[in-house]
């Protein structure tokens, strides 16, 4: 499976995708997005399998990246990984279409828990 | 974590124990108010709070304990090497962290800001700060809220 990472930290995209292959979904592929703008582009441009985004990031927020791509019929699965794990933010992704939220910070243990039935 | 009306010492304090602990793998002290806490040339990150309670989180820590900072939060030895861009970043991001934590013990504030981070020259005072540890090192943080 092919799954994207968006996050305006690079250094968060590393630690994320550290996480993932802690919680033994390393084999997967990854593509990255700096913004989310750029995760909607990389979207459409690979395809992926899985979303992995922040939620606050510039040009276009992880809840508007989610809401565009709903939008245009885009079912793509779509995950949170914030700094922010509010109820009202959980009810809002779920709302509008997002699999889980795992707030940072986070373990593999997160992932694992979220991610296996999916990714296996 | 309590909830809050605006952010205090303790909250921010809670905050960046419960960061350093589980991101950085390392332990946050109070820092003794008659123990020196100097440098020279450092970093300084700040974050905004907007809502019932607006102001500033900054963060503001020797330029080593940034890179120790970087370094652990990506798992690297000691000889690994980071461009000065990614030790901002992560210096940002770890108060990114903070901030979302403060951020969901706040009643009514409604949007945290995106990390800024910037070289500074010398420790901000220590009147309107709180010290922590990283080690045997000094980190600031302020909570500042906006001039009235």
């Amino acid at each position: 499976m092919k799954i994207l990472i968006a996050d305006d930290s690079k250094v968060m995209r590393q630690i994320v995708l550290r996480t993932m292959r802690q919680a033994g979904f390393g084999h997967h592929d990854f593509v990255e997005a700096a913004d989310g703008a750029e995760a909607l582009d990389k979207v459409a441009a690979e395809a992926p399998d899985l979303v992995l985004s922040d939620w606050n990031m510039p040009n276009k927020t992880g809840i508007e990246l989610l809401r565009a791509l709903r939008g245009t019929g885009n079912a793509v699965p779509f995950g949170f990984v914030t700094s922010e794990g509010s109820e009202d933010m959980r009810e809002t992704a779920k709302a509008a279409g997002a699999m889980f939220l795992i707030a940072k910070p986070f373990t593999a243990d997160h992932f694992e828990s979220e991610l296996s039935g999916m990714l296996g | 974590m309590t909830i809050s009306s605006a952010p205090d010492e303790a909250l921010v304090l809670a905050a960046i124990e419960q960061v350093w602990g589980s991101m950085l793998f390392a332990t946050a002290e109070a820092w003794p108010s008659d123990r020196v806490a100097d440098f020279e040339t450092g970093v300084q990150a700040q974050i905004e709070l907007r809502g019932d309670w607006n102001g500033r989180l900054v963060l503001t820590c020797d330029s080593e304990v940034a890179t120790q900072i970087a370094g652990a939060m990506l798992g690297l030895g000691p000889e690994e090497e980071l461009p000065e861009l990614d030790i901002h970043d992560a210096v940002g991001e770890v108060l990114n962290v903070v901030g979302g934590s403060v951020k969901g013990a706040l009643v009514g504030t409604c949007a945290l800001g995106l990390p800024g981070v910037s070289e500074t020259s010398g420790a901000p005072s220590r009147d309107d700060s709180f010290v922590v540890s990283w080690g045997d090192a000094p980190v600031y943080v302020q909570i500042l809220p906006d001039a009235a």
